[in-house]
């Protein structure tokens, strides 16, 4: 019985803050997008040819975001029938575009206006005894244009 | 020379924006109801199945495991009335057919605890404590004759298949999900699934055990003392988590019982050896 | 919208590039088929059950890519990259993403 009650305020306290992070998240995450939206980023490999001399430099930014207890429940139950993992997507996404915004945060204090080659790496990290998840990390990296002025 | 941009991406395309708990909920819901249909079929398989084991096998597989079960009485008073009880079962059975190699042994135990029970290898286990709130033989009777009833149903096997089944059926589900949490999840769930018998077993139990104090005693008088001390002697559970039938509905069946049975005599006291 | 891994769609010229889209799914496969999986892992050979489940993935997360580069305007999604990692056991994420074009 003790048991049961721990898990239930372990799954209302996982969702009433899990969520509450995530909103604040997303809504932070919008923000500096928009903040950012002067330093472009592509996934191809050459940068645009130009005229003007350029100095590039490796750029980088990683996130680590973890569970929380209700998502991890809810992963649980769906893993039972299968499908979409809605719990995890919005968990991912997070990651990656936390990860870009870094990188592109870097980037900016560099100078640079591009980011060129962006790759993006996916980790989940601190596996728990039986598998489960604890975290995933993004790292989000690519090389910035810099112009020499 | 092509154009370079950043265009805005919308937003909720790789991810929900819909409530979790509405997802959570169903799943739920849905875990539930499976896992209930799957219980309930493995429990009745099991129902159907325990029966067929030989008791000569149930007693092989009782010995087993003789060490965990409570040790006799040394006493030379309790070795009375452990006899006692015996001759009193043999009465009782007289009216029924004990099923082919079935062996009853009634125990006695000075335990203060207000109880008694039947379990695997004909053993059937009176405490002390209930003993001393029985106020006539016939009362004890009803207290035996229960038991037996439940031995001759062999209602401790199917208990017991029952019970295998169902925590063989969780745990390999539980393996199956290759998470902690459903793991954690089941395993709660496994929690409402003791060893016990139903309250059909209960209740079939209670009619087998009217018919022999009727055959035995020519009345039913004293019967409803058990379900007295029981309602009495504790907190009754609600009638949907507990196993055994409420005892006002005992009661009311046993009357109705009596109603429609002729009753003669009276109840018979307990004799001398337990009432000091 | 035309879907590429090379930077240079031949015969075509990219008017403009409007930068990274992706798309990411978690999918996991229900008990049953986590069940047969591991019976196969006795005798060996495809796993039918998981490669439909990553295909299944795979094409969703293109998808949603897809999706992401037509709210954009954009014609063609090259230099397309995918990965795969496992977020948690029995649950595969898959994700693309790639830089949105528009083709002349």
């Amino acid at each position: 019985m003790t048991d049961l009650v721990v898990f239930l305020v372990l799954l209302t306290l996982g969702f009433v803050f899990g969520r509450l992070a995530e909103s604040r998240h997303f809504k932070s995450i919008q923000k500096r997008e928009r903040e950012l939206a002067t330093v472009l980023a592509f996934s191809e490999r050459l940068p645009p040819p130009t005229n003007t001399p350029r100095r590039v430099a490796l750029v980088g930014g990683n996130v680590v975001i973890s569970v929380d207890y209700f998502k991890m429940i809810a992963a649980g139950l769906r893993s039972l029938f299968g499908g979409r993992v809605r719990s995890f997507e919005s968990l991912v996404e997070r990651a990656r575009r936390e990860a870009l915004l870094r990188m592109k945060q870097q980037a900016l204090e560099l100078g640079a206006a591009m980011v060129v080659n962006v790759k993006l790496e996916t980790a989940s990290i601190s596996k728990g005894s039986k598998g489960q998840i604890g975290a995933v990390e993004v790292y989000a990296y690519g090389t910035a244009l810099i112009d020499i002025t | 020379m092509s154009n370079y941009e950043n265009r805005p991406v919308p937003e909720g395309i790789n991810y929900s924006q819909e409530n979790p708990l509405k997802e959570f909920f169903l799943l739920l819901l849905a875990a539930g109801g499976a896992l209930l249909v799957l219980l309930l079929i493995l429990s009745l398989a099991a129902q159907k199945l325990a029966p067929l084991v030989p008791f000569s096998l149930e007693e092989k597989l009782v010995s087993r495991y003789a060490e965990q079960f409570p040790a006799p009485p040394e006493s030379e008073r309790a070795q009375l009335i452990e006899n006692y009880l015996q001759q009193l079962a043999e009465q009782l059975l007289e009216s029924q057919r004990l099923p082919e190699g079935l062996n009853l042994k009634i125990h006695y135990l000075p335990s203060k605890t207000v109880n008694a029970f039947a379990t695997l290898g004909g053993n059937v286990y009176i405490l002390d404590g209930l003993l001393e709130k029985m106020d006539s033989e016939n009362a004890l009777a009803m207290v035996v004759a229960h038991e037996i009833a439940h031995i001759i149903n062999r209602d401790p096997i199917v208990a017991m298949g029952r019970g295998l089944t169902v925590s063989l059926a969780l745990a390999s589900v539980a393996g199956l999900s290759n998470s902690g949490a459903a793991d954690w999840l089941i395993q709660q769930l496994g929690l409402a699934t003791v060893m016990s018998f139903t309250r059909d077993q209960e209740r079939a139990a209670d009619a087998m055990a009217l018919d022999m104090l009727q055959a035995h005693y020519g009345n039913v008088q004293g019967a409803g003392r058990l379900f007295a001390v029981m309602s009495e002697g504790g907190i009754a559970p609600p009638e949907l988590l507990s196993t055994h039938p409420l005892s006002d509905k005992r009661i009311a069946a046993i009357q109705a019982y009596a109603q429609s049975h002729p009753q003669q005599g009276e109840p018979y006291p307990l004799p001398e050896l337990i009432q000091q | 919208m035309l879907v590429s891994n090379i930077e240079i769609i031949p015969g075509k010229r990219i008017a403009s590039h409007l930068g990274l889209v992706q798309g990411n799914t978690v999918r996991t496969k229900h008990v049953g088929r986590d069940l047969m999986a591991g019976l196969k892992n006795i005798f060996g050979g495809e796993l039918k059950g998981y490669t439909e489940l990553l295909n299944d993935a795979r094409e969703e997360a293109m998808q949603r890519m897809m999706q992401q580069a037509e709210a954009m305007g954009a014609n063609a999604v090259i230099n397309v990259r995918f990965s795969t990692s496992s977020v948690a056991a029995g649950a595969a994420e898959l994700f693309a993403y790639g830089t949105a074009v528009v083709l002349e």
